[in-house]
């Protein structure tokens, strides 16, 4: 009779056979499950619910799997170089600033997807090719403008104002009573940057020249810099207090809550109405940031894509993103109708995303978002896109926050606007090299 | 030393051999890695490193704003450490006395160390907002206006060591009433016979009797207070204009948001560096020793 009884030695042998398939079968068993790892940086629940549901159509289609991880969008860089320097790299990533996409593709870790962006139109300054090529497909402008109470203006007899004088007298008109006219954060993080610069630009003010030299205190540009200091230290009690801590759920707060008259912000403010504060909708309008002689126009913008990471599985991940793109990308804008608005020139025109409630209701709100990418008058700019290509240089002037710091000084300290700029481009330059 | 004879000897000395293995590897590793770290310049954590030498360390050593961030930490650290060991051992004192409802409120007063930061942080956060704030509006409701909590760099400097200390405080009353608990009964007592008044036992009999207690719990407070980042980025994120930036945040802010990962690295291998000192000179001062002659 065989003696079945195990002796050390068998268990041994077991354990070295296990650990040797583990190490060296595992990863052959991993690549037969050919699994997708898509890092999404959109975390309302409407937008996950919409890619866990192309997933699973994908998967059902051609077995690959398509795992869905969300994090909050600042956190998505982070966990992308995180994955990275694991050795378990995502395969698609959802990236929102053109700096983190250059850093990826200078380091080798992105895959060219010229040939799919090719496919369509795009609107302006939104694509940052690299060395001739694209390396993301964005899904969202990120345009901030101002919104405002019609029926307030009605009652005060305002217009839309079309200069910094016009629009600081109504937000002193508009304030009092525990009310506010306007709501602009301050302090030293991206919402400032996103909402409260957009008068400067209308101004016309340029931060770097075509070499990537700092021109903001330069004969030209300062006078413009020092002009939209002292407006906005003007429009500062017009302001609610701690608009230093002031953030993008602050100014939707203020706004929805009837606290402030006007207010910056893209799309996402009108959905929030529509689901908050629906008596407010109808009586909210919205204008580009005006210049100080009512000559220009400006929107700030922001932008939000997804990458395709340099892995075992990049080609199948390409195939994934020109499926989905082409099935699925209507219904992604769709999960924050308003907000996202598209970069792709075609979309407007396609009835399936036309069809939406929310986009049929707020025809002239759709109607002026595509304005700013038609019109030849409308300027776009943000400091991480300054410059005459993408490049690494305005991100960092970006993340130094030198112009919150400005703001700061002027609005808190009350110094002078020179002196504010002379600080300001003191730091920019130490960042520019 | 004793010999490891037996199985269950040597299965003592494995577990700690593996014990001290792990907490090597869990901290020496990244303060090794960060030291690596410091002397390339790298953009991110993916990006090509160029061996830059203690160029990263001369480069932050030369920023008025390193030297800023240091003091505004020592500032920050001193305030905190002192005011917790003041309210933290006051607090110990009265707790220690007998009382109806002792055990419910020795209890309560651990509360604040439960939280997590970011729940205190975020009540901080609402109770001051500019607009809406509870204490805001109380504030301009017994007519000194609405305080620019966030926009003073004083008031905002004053706010999280309030926060700080609201929060670990617990953990010094806590570890002095423990040690409370150790002082012989019969020394105060004799001390009354002798007519000391609460203050004299206090001094003459509690301070000494605790100070090697006093001594740790500076130690650590020191360590976590000098190290701080969780609740001041929560509350303030270093700001207004740098007033509350401290070395953590500005090596954070450094190495993963002004793509620097070399300068960060630098940053915080200096302010661990500069903590050693503190401590090595602190224990000069203050040897642990001192509990065994007692003793």
């Amino acid at each position: 009779m065989k003696n079945t009884e195990f002796n050390r030695r068998d268990v041994l042998k077991t354990a070295v056979a296990g650990a040797t398939l583990a190490l060296t079968g595992a990863p052959a068993v991993h690549a037969q499950q050919k699994s997708i790892r898509f890092l999404n940086a959109e975390p309302g629940r409407e937008s996950v619910r919409v890619l866990r549901v192309a997933a699973a159509e994908y998967e059902k289609q051609t077995g690959i799997k398509v795992i869905i991880d969300t994090v909050p969008p600042d956190d998505a860089f982070s966990k992308t170089q995180a994955s990275i320097a694991a050795g378990t790299p995502y395969d698609i990533s959802t990236l929102a600033f053109a700096g983190h996409v250059l850093l990826l593709a200078e380091a080798g870790k992105l895959v060219p997807i010229t040939k799919l962006v090719s496919k369509y139109q795009w609107g302006p300054r939104i694509l940052f090719p690299i060395k001739g090529e694209n390396y993301w497909y964005p899904y969202d402008y990120n345009f901030c403008w101002m919104y405002y109470r019609k029926d307030l203006y009605k009652q005060k007899g305002l217009k839309v104002p079309t200069t910094w004088d016009q629009m600081q007298e109504n937000a002193k008109i508009l304030t009092g009573d525990g009310k506010f006219g306007v709501s602009l954060p301050l302090g030293a993080n991206a919402a400032t940057q996103w909402m409260s610069l957009g008068n400067m630009w209308a101004e016309g003010v340029s931060m770097l020249d075509d070499n990537f030299k700092l021109i903001l205190d330069n004969a030209q540009m300062k006078p413009k810099v020092i002009a939209y200091l002292e407006y906005m230290k003007k429009l500062s009690p017009s302001m609610p207090q701690g608009m230093t801590q002031a953030l993008f759920g602050t100014v939707l707060g203020q706004y929805s809550g009837g606290q402030i008259a006007h207010a910056p912000y893209a799309g996402r403010l009108m959905e929030v109405l529509e689901d908050k504060a629906p008596a407010l909708v109808a009586d909210t309008g919205f204008f580009m940031y005006p210049d100080s002689a009512g000559k220009a126009q400006a929107v700030n913008h922001g932008y939000d894509g997804w990458v395709i990471l340099n892995t075992p599985m990049r080609d199948e991940s390409v195939k994934f993103m020109e499926w989905f793109t082409d099935r699925h990308y209507i219904n992604f804008l769709h999960s924050a109708p308003l907000h996202f608005q598209p970069p792709r020139m075609d979309i407007y025109d396609d009835p399936r995303w036309r069809a939406h409630p929310l986009i049929e209701k707020h025809a002239d709100l759709v109607a002026f978002m595509k304005s700013l990418l038609t019109r030849n008058d409308v300027i776009i700019k943000s400091i991480d896109t300054e410059g005459p290509t993408i490049d690494l240089r305005p991100p960092k002037m970006f993340e130094t926050f030198a112009i919150c710091d400005a703001l700061q000084n002027v609005m808190i300290k009350g110094m002078p606007a020179p002196e504010a700029l002379e600080i300001m481009s003191a730091k920019y330059r130490t960042v520019l090299g | 030393m004793k010999s490891f004879r037996t199985s269950s000897d040597k299965w003592l000395l494995a577990a700690f051999v593996a014990c001290i293995a792990f907490t090597l590897i869990l901290i020496l590793v990244p303060v090794l890695h960060a030291m690596h770290l410091s002397l390339f310049k790298s953009e991110s954590f993916v990006s090509e490193s160029k061996w830059v030498g203690l160029a990263n360390y001369v480069q932050v050593l030369s920023e008025p704003a390193f030297w800023r961030a240091f003091g505004i930490g020592i500032v920050f650290a001193l305030l905190t450490i002192a005011l917790q060991l003041v309210l933290g051992i006051a607090c110990a004192l009265l707790l220690d006395q007998p009382f109806f409802g002792r055990p419910v409120i020795r209890g309560l007063a651990i509360l604040p160390y439960l939280l997590p930061t970011v729940v205190v942080a975020v009540a901080f956060q609402w109770l001051l907002d500019g607009s809406l704030g509870l204490l805001t509006i109380w504030s301009e409701q017994i007519g000194i206006g609405r305080p620019a909590w966030f926009e003073n760099p004083l008031i905002a400097m004053g706010v999280v060591v309030v926060a700080s200390v609201w929060t670990w405080t617990p953990f010094v009353t806590v570890s002095f009433l423990a040690a409370l608990q150790t002082v012989p009964k019969s020394l105060y007592e004799a001390a009354r016979v002798d007519c000391a008044g609460p203050w004299a036992r206090f001094w003459h009999i509690t301070i000494p009797m605790l100070t090697p207690m006093l001594v740790v719990i500076i130690l650590l407070r020191s360590i976590w207070m000098f190290n701080k980042f969780d609740i001041i980025w929560l509350l303030t994120k270093g700001g207004p204009l740098g007033a509350t930036e401290h070395l953590p945040i500005m090596a954070y802010r450094r190495a993963f948001a002004q793509y620097d990962v070399g300068g960060g690295a630098a940053v915080a291998t200096l302010s661990f560096a500069v903590l050693s000192i503190l401590i090595i000179v602190y224990f000069h001062f203050y040897p642990l020793e001192e509990k065994d002659q007692r003793t």
